[in-house]
């Protein structure tokens, strides 16, 4: 037999692999489609499409893992440069006798520099101490450690507040993006076994997700509403008993499906990525 | 607009694709309405199942939406969207695969004891299994050639690969089904 006929009738055969129906569900798709782009919560009641997005972009996860390392090194980074001068702010240097720190006053030149420094590294003569910083004293009376030290402190609590943001921001991804892996798994689980490590699964996000609510994550009126959902989403699966019926099963994949959460969450997560990226 | 290459495109193309950067809700379904079949098509083909196919259409079409303004016509509308239906699919059965690897062992273990008296795996299942085995992009590239009829142009185009690269992966293909299926020669002779 020649390859070409060989070919030609395995072409034939395997026509039958994976054959698409006949009719496309073009509609049911449409309307799940716009439901995953359309903005806010997404729960459609009657005629609901079938089943929504199990999968949305797997590939923007690894962007998310990319651009979760890529804001903490950034973060690493600022930290680094903003606390580093307040480091360096009290020098210590072994060398002139002063009996007490040197006070000065608003409009006095500091101290000149004493001339009979020792040279660097030999030993302090007898009865020397190490100097004090020199303090200056606002007008007020207040006195501040050094020139930079407002401004430091006020670049801090920017800091401290963009770290705040940041930290909130990328503990929420990390969330829905464990809440949407825990909800696939939950729905293509092939095994009643599995219920029961679903539920501790649904506890340990149930907490992060009540937490996240009383957090400023929470603050965006959409991915409260997410949250929300989640939350009773995990709080059903949670409370589902290891030997519930399968009506019980089905009243919860009938209830994710309604509101959506799998494709919210999924959505939710590369467009926050995005936009950052 | 003018940075595009669509010299060679169809007027329609080029004014849908102008409509749906605009964000016009109708030439966005005009855009699903002409392709979605065949994305749906090659999505069935690719995953074997109707949830999947859907899944994996529609992230295609959503992206799409979300990307069109990426799409400076160095391709066909047919090519970029396929190229995106393509890389929706493969990376979703990756993840697949890779879940369905972590739960084998509970999977083989259950099966244990049924596998003893199962018949011999008739042509079809013999088929599936010959596809089933070959690699990544030889199977995409059979599927989408012999069965989907996609030309090697429109592969390449998807695929991201070189014509000829297209038409190798083709012929490695074949060779591998004709090795695996070949105790049906005899049969298909007679």
């Amino acid at each position: 037999m020649s390859e070409e006929k060989m070919d030609e009738m395995i072409t034939k055969a395997a026509a039958s692999y994976n054959a698409p129906p006949a009719v496309v569900p073009k509609e049911e798709m449409w309307a799940a489609i716009m439901a995953a782009r359309s903005p806010g919560p997404r729960l459609i009641y009657g005629s609901a499409p079938r089943r929504q997005s199990r999968f949305v972009a797997t590939s923007t996860r690894v962007w998310l893992g990319a651009a979760a390392a890529a804001l903490l090194v950034t973060a690493g980074a600022v930290v680094g440069r903003w606390s580093a001068p307040a480091a360096v702010a009290p020098q210590a240097v072994a060398s002139t006798v002063r009996a007490n720190p040197t006070v000065v006053e608003p409009g006095q030149a500091p101290p000149p520099v004493t001339p009979d420094l020792p040279a660097e590294g030999s030993a302090p003569r007898n009865g020397s101490r190490v100097i004090e910083p020199v303090t200056h004293v606002a007008s007020n009376g207040s006195r501040s450690a050094g020139s930079n030290g407002r401004s430091a402190s006020t670049g801090a609590a920017a800091l401290a507040g963009r770290n705040a943001t940041s930290a909130y921001q990328l503990a929420t991804l990390t969330h829905l993006s464990d809440a949407e892996a825990m909800l696939t798994s939950f729905r293509s689980r092939t095994d009643e076994k599995m219920d029961a490590a679903m539920a501790k699964w649904a506890r340990d996000l149930l907490t992060n997700t009540r937490l996240l609510l009383d957090s400023p994550a929470a603050a965006d009126p959409r991915r409260r509403q997410l949250l929300e959902d989640l939350e009773l989403t995990l709080v059903d699966i949670v409370q589902l008993s290891p030997g519930a019926g399968a009506q019980d099963r089905q009243m919860i994949e009938k209830n994710l499906d309604q509101g959506h959460v799998i494709t919210r969450l999924r959505t939710a997560i590369p467009a926050g990525m995005q936009k950052g990226s | 607009m003018g940075a595009l290459a669509y010299e060679s495109r169809p007027v329609s193309e080029i004014e849908l694709v102008e409509r749906v950067m605009k964000g016009d809700p109708l030439a966005e379904r005009e855009l699903y309405d002409t392709y979605v079949e065949r994305v749906y098509r090659l999505a069935f083909r690719l995953a074997g199942d109707d949830d999947l196919a859907r899944d994996f259409t529609q992230a295609t079409f959503i992206r799409a939406f979300e990307k069109i303004g990426t799409f400076r016509g160095e391709s066909s509308l047919s090519t970029w969207l396929h190229s995106i239906g393509m890389s929706v699919s493969l990376n979703g059965l990756r993840k697949m695969k890779r879940q369905k690897t972590r739960e084998a062992p509970i999977d083989a273990a259950m099966s244990i004891g049924t596998q003893s008296g199962e018949p011999q795996p008739d042509l079809k299942e013999r088929m599936a299994a010959a596809i089933q085995s070959l690699s990544e992009k030889y199977r995409a590239v059979f599927l989408m050639h012999d069965l989907e009829g996609f030309t090697h142009d429109e592969i390449s185009g998807a695929l991201g690969i070189p014509i000829g690269t297209s038409k190798s992966h083709l012929f490695q293909a074949r060779a591998k089904l004709r090795a695996a299926l070949a105790d049906f020669a005899p049969e298909w002779v007679s």
